[in-house]
């Protein structure tokens, strides 16, 4: 397995580069989506809430393997031609968006309503409450699922080397294919994805341990 | 085993000078204790002082590292073994400890059995009754605390008074000679610590022997024969409640009362 | 539009796939659910013992994707003697990477019994075999539903990876359906309905048991949420 590390390094660092801009473009793309897809859960409207709900429903509900294949495939088919690393992104993205979209909402329904009263009571306006009051507490309590959600895509990217995408998975059945040394090939793939996430998951407690305090949970 | 001379006249409970400590913290230091039939004592110091701590040490929850805790003339959760004393084996200790019957400050009822079920457990467990022997001794203890109407009710469906006179018809059912309180009101929202002391207050009547570690002030006044203040981990004072709330003699239980006064007199 | 009669001639590449995905998750996740209680046993029994180890194997699953333990298996066992059909290595592939979420899912479930409980228990002179079979794991049993519930679905999604070793599962089978028909939509849309019927099996099958377990025990209120769409 060392061997396999020391003599591939160069593919194999350029496969995990790929996997990580591939997975944290997804996460963040998805962060977006994810909040006004929160906000449209948790929207007075029935005809807001309803639609994010069936979109929450389909991409949390299916294989992420089935979901990538079909945007793959279904994409030429209505006339739009995407490289498999476009796909790859977009897939993940939708797919993250409706699983943090869930995480949000429950973080915002965790701030109590008392202190969204007190802001408006205040005069500040609803837009305003929600970026400077309620976000910033959501973002803190939601910190742990977050990162979950963070380590699962990048797991979760390593399917898409099923679409060619030259990640640190294709990387290494290329490698496993040439040096007939699959098992040893795949361990330092292993490794290599433990090691990311074992460091994200340190990051994440890090700044959760920072922000510890001032949080009311009520 | 300890020879009867040692301990003579016979006491039910009786610690010798035990210790605990929990890391660099001295919890308890060379405490002295003794507690004969039928008496009601009410432990009482501030928060940290050590008496939840020596409670749990005379029902060895929670091991004491030096000194010695009979209970019955018997050395609780040591064996002596050739001038060597080592940890005695749970089946030992339990035999030990059986005469003694506990209640916690959070009842600690388990909330996947009924009322009853919580009392008849140890019945048919420990004693081996049958299911309609246990089931009309548990009847019998929950209408001592008054709840046998309750008798088919989960824990969660009870308020906290009813919780705790379940859990001391839990530790009755078992027949014990001696019963440890735990700050058995210290949970309960004002309104429901009547209720509870009152079931107290009747075991003390019937000759229940009680250990009691309480806030309430007016219970222990009233009720015990005898009235320990701990502080810091030590036994500052003790005595008839009489003497002890109204001449106190060390500055720190002085101090101790002035503020208990402050606090419930406005 | 939606062509049904292009499934109707595929009919039986999708009850294969179907026949396939299911059998298999099923020994996948009865392994994951036993080796996980082993697991979860051995470090609550002897912390200082099997503590770090079993740490470690929870790690090493949460940290590395079920593709790479499944390619592991499946193409880097015979370079040590162990040839697996890629069923079996799928089944085995769940079954371990499954066992270190259930070992802390069923910790989990014995943690957040109070420790008071069990010391009521002892004074009253029952014995720790029955405190462990008559308080802890009944109510064990009964903290774990709702977990354990969506780990089971994110097994099954999950198990769409099989189809990357060649396994003929549902996704696999949709695919060859999509290259032999070059229609995308009925063939992944057909199959993405029967993943999500087995999913709501699954959840209601859970909320079922949940609830029959209350009867015993009206507490624990789990938030609500909606097991359907646990993650994978």
């Amino acid at each position: 397995m060392l061997e396999i590390l020391l003599n591939h390094y160069p593919v194999l660092i350029k496969g995990l580069t790929t996997t990580l801009v591939v997975s944290l473009s997804a996460i963040a793309l998805g962060l977006v989506l994810g909040i006004l897809l929160a906000f449209g859960l948790t929207s007075q409207s029935r005809l807001v809430r309803w639609p994010c709900g069936l979109y929450r429903s389909f991409w949390r509900g299916t294989p992420i393997l089935l979901q990538l294949l079909l945007v793959y495939y279904l994409l030429p088919e209505i006339g739009i031609e995407v490289a498999p690393i476009t796909a790859a992104i977009l897939t993940l993205t939708l797919n993250t968006a409706a699983f943090q979209s869930e995480i949000f909402r429950s973080g915002i329904a965790h701030i109590p309503a008392g202190q969204i009263e007190a802001a408006r009571m205040a005069g500040i306006s609803a837009w305003q409450t929600r970026r400077r009051i309620v976000m910033p507490q959501v973002f803190r309590l939601t910190l742990p699922p977050l990162t979950n959600e963070i380590i699962t895509i990048l797991k979760n990217s390593s399917l898409v080397s099923v679409i060619a995408v030259t990640e640190l998975m294709r990387v290494s059945e290329q490698i496993a294919s040439r040096t007939f040394q699959p098992l040893e090939t795949y361990l330092a793939a292993a490794v290599l994805y433990l090691a990311v996430n074992l460091v994200l998951a340190r990051i994440s407690a890090h700044l959760e341990r920072r922000m510890a305090g001032g949080l009311a949970t009520e | 085993m300890p020879t009867a001379d040692t301990i003579a006249p016979r006491a039910i409970v009786e610690a010798h000078g035990i210790s605990k400590r929990f890391g660099d913290l001295e919890v308890l230091s060379d405490i002295d204790f003794r507690l004969d039939s039928s008496e009601v004592v009410c432990v009482i110091g501030p928060s940290g002082s050590g008496k939840s701590t020596l409670l749990r040490c005379l029902a060895f929850l929670e091991p004491y590292d030096n000194g010695s805790v009979y209970i019955d003339g018997q050395l609780l959760g040591y064996d002596q073994r050739g001038g060597m004393r080592v940890r005695a084996g749970e089946r030992r200790i339990d035999e030990v400890r059986a005469p003694v019957g506990m209640v916690f400050q959070h009842f600690h009822l388990w909330p996947h059995r009924t009322a009853l079920e919580n009392v008849t457990e140890a019945l048919r467990l420990v004693n081996g009754l049958s299911r309609r022997d246990a089931e009309a001794e548990g009847m019998a203890m929950l209408e001592r605390v008054g709840l046998a109407e309750r008798a088919g009710h989960f824990p969660e469906s009870l308020s906290g008074g009813q919780k705790q006179r379940v859990a001391i018809a839990r530790a009755l059912a078992m027949k014990p000679r001696v019963m440890l309180f735990d700050e058995p009101t210290s949970a309960l929202d004002p309104e429901l610590v009547g209720e509870v002391l009152d079931v107290m207050k009747q075991l003390a009547a019937d000759g229940m022997t009680m250990v009691i570690v309480t806030h309430e002030m007016g219970f222990a006044a009233n009720v015990s024969n005898r009235v320990v203040f701990m502080d810091q981990g030590q036994v500052v004072e003790s005595g008839p409640p009489s003497i002890l709330f109204r001449q106190p003699r060390s500055a720190r239980l002085k101090q101790f009362l002035n503020t208990w006064r402050e606090r419930h007199i406005d | 539009m939606f062509d049904f009669a292009l499934l109707w001639e595929a009919r039986e590449l999708i009850l294969q796939g179907l026949w396939n995905t299911v059998w298999i998750c099923f020994l996948g996740c009865l392994v994951a659910l036993s080796l996980g209680l082993v697991l979860a046993a051995l470090r609550l029994s002897n912390p200082r013992l099997f503590g770090y180890p079993v740490a470690c194997y929870v790690e090493l699953c949460r940290g590395t994707p079920l593709l790479v333990l499944l390619f592991l298996l499946y193409y880097g066992g015979p370079s040590i003697g162990i040839r697996l059909d890629a069923e079996i290595a799928g089944v085995t592939g769940i079954g371990l990477y499954g066992a270190g979420y259930f070992a802390e899912i069923y910790r989990g479930g014995f943690k957040s019994i109070p420790k008071g409980q069990l010391e009521a228990a002892r004074m009253l002179g029952i014995s720790r075999w029955h405190a462990l079979t008559r308080i802890q794991i009944p109510q064990m049993l009964r903290l774990i539903v709702p977990p354990g519930t969506n780990q089971l679905i994110i097994l099954v999604k999950e198990s769409a990876l099989i189809s990357i070793i060649s396994v003929d599962d549902l996704t696999k089978n949709a695919t060859t359906i999509v290259n032999q028909t070059f229609s995308v939509i009925e063939p992944y849309l057909a199959v993405a309905l029967l993943y999500w019927m087995i999913i709501e099996l699954i959840a209601r099958g859970g909320y079922a048991l949940e609830k029959r377990l209350a009867n015993r025990q009206p507490r624990h209120v789990t938030p609500k949420g909606d097991p359907a769409h646990a993650h994978g």
